[in-house]
């Protein structure tokens, strides 16, 4: 994701019912990792309130606090169908993940199967490089690399990304890759891109190629994700109720 | 002008955990030497948490000093250029939370190197828990759950060291068998205890509470051996009279 999901629109957000679809599970086990963030409180909130209300179980790893919540890492992600990657300092976020060995197990998930989802430097990580804003400027980061090419994030939201990301492109420096705004998304399935989807009609993603030292945007027309009948803003549908009545029971019985 | 290279490793307290006990955090602001001294917060060991960025400043009032503090995770606060604005301080005031990530996070933004710069260059640097066992060659963490981990730190000072010797039950055992299982010698402090070290030598053992201590732990012939260390309270001398 370009940007967007719980951390930037409006709940009930059709990102993060996208993402859940993905996952073919009937109760998908969605796990955040808000490490890019600095597990910030504030993110882990507003995720466990988003998901709370969709069907699913939704958890999260905070590598700040395992030492009060400790968590068998790899144990946990690898039993999720889908893991969630808020956003923040991309730089950081590798930094950390390396520290507690994170890259490897994400790559064991990937490879298992789970659905690796996430906005902003949740999105450039895949990627082998992405154009971050980590050091106060916008600037060229290596990700994780499983997928091959760069990414860049906010391409409309944050407009000083755009022309950093095309000069990298276009110098070399990086590879060619997407430019992806607010509200859209990117698909892939492998490494293949399969889908481009967006939750507003305007959002675009652009494909970015180099050539004789110019830097050249492709358009790609996202499908436009559709509200559900029962996601109307503001009430509370039955079934909604029904699944925090059957969450809070559930969490009586675990004894928290 | 020549400072001579300063650590003061609290094995818990300062503001962060010892409310209305200002005890350690008045020692490392008079170990400067300075009357009004540049103090640099870094919270990255918590996430760079808000609220604990927040409690520095209303502790590190600028009054007494000047505060400033350097975020990793949001670089358009806090100052600028990390490396410039950490070699200008007097004193270096690390936070605690998880060093395993800290020392990541640091290492990403080359404060590793930044800061044994600083260090050599004579500003004091202290700090409690994750910001005391990042110091030495390898810090003992309670991280991941199951077991106590050797992390390796900064290596500023030669051996290891082990926090909250006297709070978390586990520390204790856990350090001794660390140090039986090859971990390096070195030093365990209580909640309340701070070590403090000129160059690379300990000069002097402080307390913000009458009982707090710290400890020597060597390894001699495969086994851990516990040598307490003499400790100056810095409060009012305790009366003995109820």
């Amino acid at each position: 994701m370009g940007g967007g999901g719980f951390t930037m629109e409006a709940e009930p957000s059709l990102f993060d019912d996208y993402v859940l679809s993905l996952a073919p599970a009937r109760e998908p086990r969605i796990c955040l990792l808000p490490t890019a963030g600095g597990d910030s409180e504030e993110q882990i909130r507003r995720f466990l309130i988003a998901f709370g209300d969709r069907l699913c179980e939704p958890t999260h790893v905070s590598l700040f606090r395992l030492g009060n919540r400790p968590v068998p890492l790899r144990e946990h992600l690898l039993a999720q169908d889908v893991i969630y990657v808020g956003g923040g300092s991309l730089i950081n976020l590798l930094a950390l993940w390396r520290a507690h060995g994170l890259d490897t197990l994400l790559r064991e998930a990937w490879q298992a199967g789970i659905v690796l989802a996430g906005l902003s430097a949740g999105s450039m990580c895949w990627f082998e490089h992405g154009i971050t804003n980590s050091h106060g400027h916008p600037a060229p980061a290596a990700g994780l690399g499983f997928l091959p090419g760069s990414n860049s994030v906010h391409y409309d939201g944050e407009p000083e990304r755009r022309p950093a990301y095309l000069e990298a492109v276009a110098s070399g420096a990086i590879p060619p890759g997407y430019g992806v705004d607010d509200c859209a998304g990117l698909l892939f399935r492998g490494t293949r891109l399969a889908e481009v989807v967006a939750s507003r009609p305007d959002a675009r993603a652009y494909r970015v190629t180099a050539s004789g030292g110019r830097a050249h945007e492709h358009e790609l027309e996202p499908r436009v994700l559709a509200r559900g009948a029962h996601d109307l803003p503001g009430a509370v549908p039955h079934d909604i109720g029904e699944l925090r009545l059957l969450h809070a029971a559930r969490r009586t019985m675990r004894g928290r | 002008m020549s400072r001579v290279p300063q650590v003061v490793a609290f094995g818990g307290g300062g503001f962060s955990m010892e409310s209305g006990n200002a005890l350690l955090d008045d020692y490392v602001l008079a170990a400067t030497g300075r009357e009004r001294p540049k103090v640099c917060f870094l919270p990255t060991a918590s996430g760079d948490a808000d609220h604990y960025i927040v409690r520095f400043y209303r502790h590190f009032s600028a009054g007494r000093c000047e505060p400033s503090h350097v975020s990793l995770f949001r670089r358009d606060c806090g100052a600028p250029e990390p490396r410039e604005h950490l070699l200008q301080q007097d004193l270096v005031y690390v936070g605690g939370g998880c060093v395993r990530s800290m020392l990541g996070a640091w290492r990403a933004h080359g404060l590793d190197g930044a800061l044994r710069e600083a260090w050599a260059d004579g500003v004091v640097m202290c700090g409690l828990s994750a910001g005391s066992l990042c110091w030495f060659e390898q810090g003992l963490t309670a991280f991941h759950g199951e077991e106590s981990r050797p992390v390796a730190g900064l290596g500023l000072l030669t051996g290891s060291n082990a926090v909250h010797y006297d709070k978390e039950p586990r520390r204790r055992p856990d350090y001794h068998a660390a140090v039986r299982a090859g971990m390096a010698p070195g030093w365990a402090a209580d909640d309340g205890a701070a070590l403090h070290f000129v160059g690379s030598r300990l000069a002097r053992v402080v307390s913000s509470r009458p009982g707090a201590s710290a400890y020597r732990v060597d390894r001699v012939d495969g086994e851990a051996v516990e040598m307490p260390l003499a400790v100056d309270y810095l409060g009012a001398p305790v009366s003995l009279v109820a």
